[in-house]
Formats: structure tokens, C-alpha cells, sequence
């Protein structure tokens, strides 16, 4: 099979590059793999996309200061991409032509998107023949209602839809209508780390990810002053970079815990990291998928997680390989961590598990399932009705869609959220 | 193979008549033979001594027809303009995790512990036969053993030495060689001061153990701040107030262990953290004078961590 992936930066740091390079590497064993970068920032890619796979850009942005310097029609805005994601003002008329002909030449048996505003692409410009697989990072709830709405108008043109947990696949099979559109869960992949694994003897506690408000570093910081009143002994480390920095630094000097935690700063590789630690610590109040809870178990710690939506409880086995505690709750999560740390044998033994439990996200595993899925959708018979059939389909959601929009403010976010 | 297995020789500093100080490249040379192909990479390795291995991973054409590959490490000029070079031989490991990067050869260098390192940066070279030496990119730095890291005793020297990644993305090796050693443990900041707990190894703490704050720059002891320490075998507390230091902009600090003996900097490198400065941090606090002190301009105190890792305190005025 010739496999195309659509990736918005393939030369940024950052989950959804890392996760399309460790499942892109691994199907290129049995396949032809390329990863079509809508944007190029760098030389060189930050992740190594791995043997065999193909990295080509779009839009080189390297030493370019305004948009005009690129190309006149790179200050003009996007009409493909929509306007209700995220990364909205980086596309412009530019990337829609230049994605478009991508997508209406490629000789791909399968090409898959890897945000909402490039399935929208695949959706809308993929030639007849390709099997269109969008791929869901984040999650319908935290999507806004305007992302919402377009993305209901847009993926019945999918041939299928992953997401990274089966919540969020129930919310796409219950909150939209996608007949012949194949929603499935598929987890992302982590590979097994290039360290041994942990011994669980250090007395580090070890958290990563950006610093950003989910990321409720802040709750986490004020949870381990209570670990630290009761045992000194132990610290924490906590990795990566992000605008939250001076307000986690004033917290940690506020509460006098300059000795016990530290801001690492951004680090990569992270897994070596992991390895120094006894402990994961994951205090999210949302995590789509929750890539640190596997990159930590994969290196044997156990990881006390949020049990927010919509990830932890997807991978861990509370009380048996880490611990979910209730989302917002500082006790909770200082409890659950002195448990760890006041029982040398448990925290081992529940870190053994880890390790064995988080093997089911080899790239292996989910590359098999990725296979499967594909296999199933290039072979499908009659998917021209489908096709037919799922753009009539959108095409009178959008109409019906834009009328309430108008009429009455439309689809309600309580819906779907 | 001739060379592979012989012991590392370090080279004396090259001599200034024949050879130019060796000057740091500025920026990666991205070879135009390998655009898009990251240049070899060495995954280093920790031991508990303070030893370190270096696998670097060759393809099999580079790899062909070498006799005696090396890992050359070139400490950066000081400010004399001197270096200095250590050849390491290159091996081919037996045992070596599959490569993910398709088949090639992994080869590894051992710097023991035992070997010396003049304190300072090193760049980390591999050196193939008829070719320039090639700056390694750092791989996977395994660098457990070093956290939390107690030396052993019985020794006469304390080597340390920490693998990193530059800011150009350069595998380079921070070391430091000191003995006697003063490690800065727990800092706390209290009313008007700091209190420090260290821990002093390759000297004895006695009668008239001190900390002392010195002001950079000044020259001489003049200036010099020193406080009591409380000993407890090889543990040492000490309380320095702030407002002996508001009339400095920049102290350092060192342990003077007993009467008559020299003093020793305080520093922190027993771990795996290259540069502190960012990561060890401290609150600023208001330096109160006591009362009928001379009109000084309001300022704080900060304890920090220098380029070196060693420990100082900065004076800043109080922005209006």
C-alpha cells in the first residue's frame, strides 16, 4: 500500500508529530510511507521520522519573516482550511492550492489527516480513488461549536475516522451522522524506550509535558507540598517549557519549594528522564489521550494520574499498574503519591506492571490495527455509493446546519459537549 | 585491529609555536552529502564512578576499512588560548541494542573514571582515518547514576563529568576536577539571609570551619564576609546575613574548613544537571539594613548558581 500522511509541521516538536512518525515508521516496514508537511521550519526534523519514510514539505517558512515574503498569495486567507481551527491563521490561500494539488494528484491508496482543519482538506480535495482517513489528535468536546459544525458538514466524506479513545469515538457515533464512515478507536503508539527501564529506588517524582493551564502543574505543585511536609526525602521534576513557567516559579518560591521541585525546562529525549524517576505524576484536567501516562509506564514507573477526560482511565488500571484520582483534587493527588512513596514494594511492584501493561501501545500493535483498518477500506467494494452517498449527506447537514446557525444559533454546545 | 584496544592517552596542552588554539565551530556544518541526514550521534552512559561510554552508531560504509576509529575530545580554549585533546579508541560492541536506524556498527569509547579532565567544556569529535575530525550529535544520555550522586571516598581527586547537548545541538562533555569539594546541599532563604547545608568531602571540618562570601572583583580578602558554620562530620550549616553583602553587587562563597587551611568554593555538581543556573533558582529578598545604617540605595539578595556551577549571591537595587 502507498500510505500519504497530511501533518501540519513534521519539523516541530510536539505529540501528534511524534505519534504520526512512530506509527509512520512502522508501517513503512511492510509499506511505501510518505508524510506530506504542510509547513517547514527547521533544516531538520526535531523527531527522526524513521528508515524508509519519506518527508516532504509544502511551504518552506525558513528565514521568512512576513507571509508576502513567501509567496503574495501567502497573505491571503485560507477558504479551505477552516477558519474554526486552531491553526487557522497559518494557512492561507497558498497552503489551500498547494494542499489541493497534493491531494488531487496523489498516487496514495490511503491518505490520512492529522487535525481537524486537514481532514476538512481530505474531506474536500482528495481525488476519486484514495481511501480518506482523518485522524482525531484532540477531541469532540473540547472542540468549539464552530469546529463542530464544520466538521459534521465535512467528515461524511470520510472513509474513516480514528480517535484516541473510544469516549471520544462514542461522542463521533453518537453526536454525528456518518453512515459508511468507519469510526474507530485506535490508542497512540509509544515505542519501548531506548533506556532500561526504572528501578523504583530513586526518590524523584517525575511529570512532563508543557507547561500550559490543562496541564494543572500549579495543582500538582501544591499536592507535593504536602508530600514534602511528610517526607523530604522525595522531589520532583517536572519537564518542558511553556507560558506557565513564571507563575509555577512564583508557586514553588511562594511555598518555599526550591529545594524539592524543579523546572527542568524543555528536554528531549524525555525518556532517560522518566528513567531517573520512581513515580509518574500526570495532573491534567483534560488529556485527549495522555501520551506522557504511556512514555512514563513504558519506562516503568507508576503514574499517578487525573482521571480526566478523556484518556487516563483508558490506560491505566487503577490500583494495579498506577493510580486515578478525582480531576481538581490536590488531597487526592498528594495522597495517592505518599502511598507510593511510603511503600517501596508496592510502588515496585505496580511499576513492573506498568511496564508489562504498557506494552499493548508498542507501534506493533497499533500499527497492526492501523493496517487492518486500512486493508478493510482499500478493499471495500462499492465505495463509490458511499462516497456518493456521504457527500449528498453532508451537503444537506451543511445547509440544514447553516439555516440553524442563522435561525436560532444552532447546534447547541450542551449537545455535544 | 591495531589501536582498538590500547588505553586512552591524553595529550598535553598542544604546543602554542606549532599548533593555533583550536577555536569552537559556530555552527554545525551541515555536509551537503547528508542534508537531510543527521550527522553520527553517541549515546552516552553514566557509571556510578563517574566513568563514561560513548556508543556511536557508523553505517557500514562509514565504518569500512577503518583501522582504529577514535573519539577524540578537545577541551574548549581557556583564556590563555590553550587546549587540549583526549583520543579515545573506538570498539565495536558486541552485545549492541538492534539499531533502529537499519544495520550499521555500533562502537563504543570508555572514558574511565581514572582518566583526568582539566575543568572546563570538551566537544566531543569522532575521528575516522583520512578524514577531519566530525563533531558527534548527541543521542540518548542515560545519566541515572549521577543523579543524587555521592562520591567515594578514599580518593585524592573528585572528576565530574556531565554529557550534554549544546545549544547548536553538539555533543559536548562539562567537567569538573576539584578536591577538596564543597557540595551545596538544601538552600533555604530566611529573614535577611540564607541558610546553607553542604557537605564537604576530601578535607576535614574543624575549629574555625567558615563560610566566607567574597566579593568578585575586589581583589584580596579585603571585604570578605565569613560566618561560623555548625559541623556535623562531613555536613556543614551556615546562616549568612544579607546585610554585611549590600555593599557588593556580587559575592561568591566558599568553606574555609578549619583555621589555617585553604579555603574551598562552593559548588554544586554532584548530579546529572549540566547547567543549574536556570533550574536551581532562588527568591530575591529585601535586604533590611539596620537602623541608623548610612542612606543606602534599597536592594535584594539573591543566592544563584554561576556559569560553573558554583554557588554566589547577587546584590541587585531595588527597581523603583
Amino acid at each position: 500500500m502507498h500510505i500519504s500522511f497530511l501533518l501540519h509541521n513534521g519539523y516541530a516538536i510536539g505529540g501528534t508529530v511524534r505519534t504520526t512518525y512512530n506509527l509512520a515508521r512502522c508501517l513503512a516496514e511492510q509499506h511505501d510511507v510518505e508524510v506530506v508537511s504542510v509547513f517547514r521550519t527547521r533544516e531538520r526534523p526535531v523527531f527522526d521520522p524513521g528508515p524508509g519514510v519519506r518527508l516532504r514539505h509544502l511551504v518552506d517558512t525558513r528565514g521568512m519573516r512576513a507571509p508576502t515574503d513567501i509567496a503574495p498569495e501567502h497573505a491571503l486567507p485560507a477558504q479551505v482550511f477552516p477558519r474554526a481551527d486552531g491553526k487557522y491563521p497559518m494557512y492561507s490561500e497558498l497552503t489551500d492550492r498547494l494542499i489541493g494539488e497534493h491531494l488531487a494528484t496523489t498516487d496514495a491508496d490511503v491518505v490520512i489527516g492529522t487535525r481537524p482543519g486537514l481532514n476538512i482538506h481530505l474531506a474536500r480535495q482528495t481525488r476519486r480513488g484514495p481511501a480518506r482517513l482523518g485522524q482525531e489528535h484532540l477531541t469532540l468536546a473540547t472542540h468549539s461549536r464552530r469546529l463542530k459544525l464544520v466538521l459534521r458538514a465535512a467528515y461524511p466524506k470520510l472513509d474513516a475516522l480514528t480517535t484516541v479513545t473510544e469516549a471520544d469515538a462514542r461522542d463521533y457515533r453518537r453526536l454525528f451522522r456518518l453512515p459508511g464512515v468507519h469510526v474507530e478507536s485506535v490508542p497512540n503508539s509509544v515505542p519501548e524506550p531506548d533506556v532500561s527501564p526504572s528501578d523504583g529506588t530513586s526518590k524523584w517524582v517525575v511529570a512532563a509535558g508543557r507547561l500550559a493551564p490543562a496541564k494543572r502543574y500549579d495543582l500538582l505543585i501544591r499536592a507535593f507540598s504536602q508530600v514534602v511536609a511528610e517526607r523530604p526525602d522525595w522531589r520532583l521534576r517536572i519537564y518542558g517549557g511553556g507560558r506557565e513557567h513564571d507563575k509555577l516559579r512564583a508557586l514553588i518560591d511562594e511555598r518555599k519549594l526550591y529545594n524539592h521541585v524543579f523546572l527542568m525546562g524543555p528536554t528531549h529525549p524525555i525518556e532517560p528522564e522518566w528513567a531517573k524517576g520512581s513515580i509518574g505524576a500526570v495532573t491534567s484536567s483534560l488529556e485527549s489521550f495522555g501520551m506522557t501516562i504511556v512514555e512514563a509506564m513504558r519506562c516503568g514507573l507508576p503514574v499517578v494520574a487525573t482521571d480526566c477526560p478523556h484518556g487516563p482511565a483508558e490506560i491505566i488500571r487503577s490500583g494495579v499498574d498506577g493510580t486515578l484520582v478525582p480531576t481538581g483534587n490536590e488531597n487526592a493527588v498528594a495522597s495517592a503519591l505518599l502511598t507510593l512513596i511510603n511503600d517501596d514494594e508496592l510502588r515496585r511492584r505496580m511499576g513492573r506492571a506498568a511496564l508489562a501493561d504498557a506494552a499493548r501501545f508498542d507501534p506493533a500493535h497499533v500499527g497492526a490495527r492501523y493496517e487492518s483498518l486500512m486493508q478493510e477500506l482499500t478493499g471495500r467494494t462499492g465505495r463509490g455509493l458511499h462516497r456518493t452517498r456521504g457527500s449528498l449527506l453532508s451537503g444537506a447537514y451543511a445547509v440544514k446546519d447553516a439555516l440553524r446557525n442563522t435561525a436560532h444559533g444552532a447546534l447547541q454546545s450542551g449537545r455535544t459537549a | 585491529m591495531s589501536g582498538i584496544t590500547g588505553t586512552p592517552v591524553a595529550t598535553q596542552p598542544a604546543a602554542s609555536s606549532t599548533t593555533a588554539p583550536h577555536r569552537p565551530r559556530k555552527e554545525p556544518r551541515i555536509s551537503t552529502a547528508s542534508q537531510d541526514r543527521r550527522g553520527p550521534t553517541a549515546d552516552c552512559t553514566a557509571d556510578i564512578a563517574g566513568g563514561l561510554t560513548f556508543d556511536v552508531r557508523l553505517s557500514d560504509d562509514a565504518a569500512a576499512g577503518q583501522e582504529s576509529p577514535g573519539l577524540l575530545l578537545r577541551r574548549r580554549p581557556d583564556l590563555s588560548g590553550e587546549t587540549e585533546e583526549i583520543r579515545l579508541p573506538l570498539a565495536p560492541v558486541e552485545d549492541a541494542r538492534p539499531a533502529r536506524e537499519g544495520t550499521g556498527l555500533v562502537l563504543r569509547a570508555a572514558l574511565p573514571s581514572t582518566v583526568q579532565m582539566t575543568e572546563g567544556r570538551w566537544n566531543v569529535f569522532l575521528a575516522l582515518e583520512g578524514q577531519e575530525p566530525r563533531r558527534l550529535a548527541p543521542g540518548l544520555n542515560d545519566l541515572r547514576s549521577l543523579v543524587d550522586r555521592t562520591p567515594r571516598e578514599g580518593r585524592t581527586w573528585l572528576g565530574v563529568r556531565i554529557p550534554y547537548a549544546t545549544k547548536h545541538g553538539n555533543l559536548s562533555v562539562r567537567a569538573w576536577q576539584r578536591w577538596p569539594h564543597a557540595e551545596a546541599g538544601t538552600l533555604r532563604v530566611v529573614d535577611n539571609g540564607l541558610v546553607l547545608n553542604g557537605r564537604l568531602h576530601g578535607a576535614r571540618l574543624d575549629t574555625g570551619a567558615r563560610l566566607e562570601a567574597r566579593p568578585r572583583r575586589a581583589g584580596g580578602a579585603a571585604g570578605t564576609v565569613h560566618v561560623e558554620v555548625a559541623v556535623d562530620g562531613e555536613e556543614f550549616t551556615a546562616e549568612l546575613p544579607y546585610p554585611p553583602l549590600a555593599a557588593h553587587r556580587l559575592w561568591d562563597l566558599w568553606l574555609r574548613p578549619a583555621e589555617g587551611v585553604d579555603a574551598v568554593r562552593v559548588a554544586r555538581i554532584l548530579d546529572d544537571i549540566p547547567d543549574k543556573k536556570r533550574i536551581f533558582t532562588y527568591p530575591a529578598q529585601r535586604i533590611e539594613l539596620p537602623p541608623g545604617a548610612e542612606e543606602p540605595e534599597p536592594c535584594t539578595a539573591t543566592p544563584y548558581y554561576t556559569l560553573n556551577n558554583d554557588l554566589a549571591v547577587r546584590v541587585d537595587p531595588v527597581s523603583a
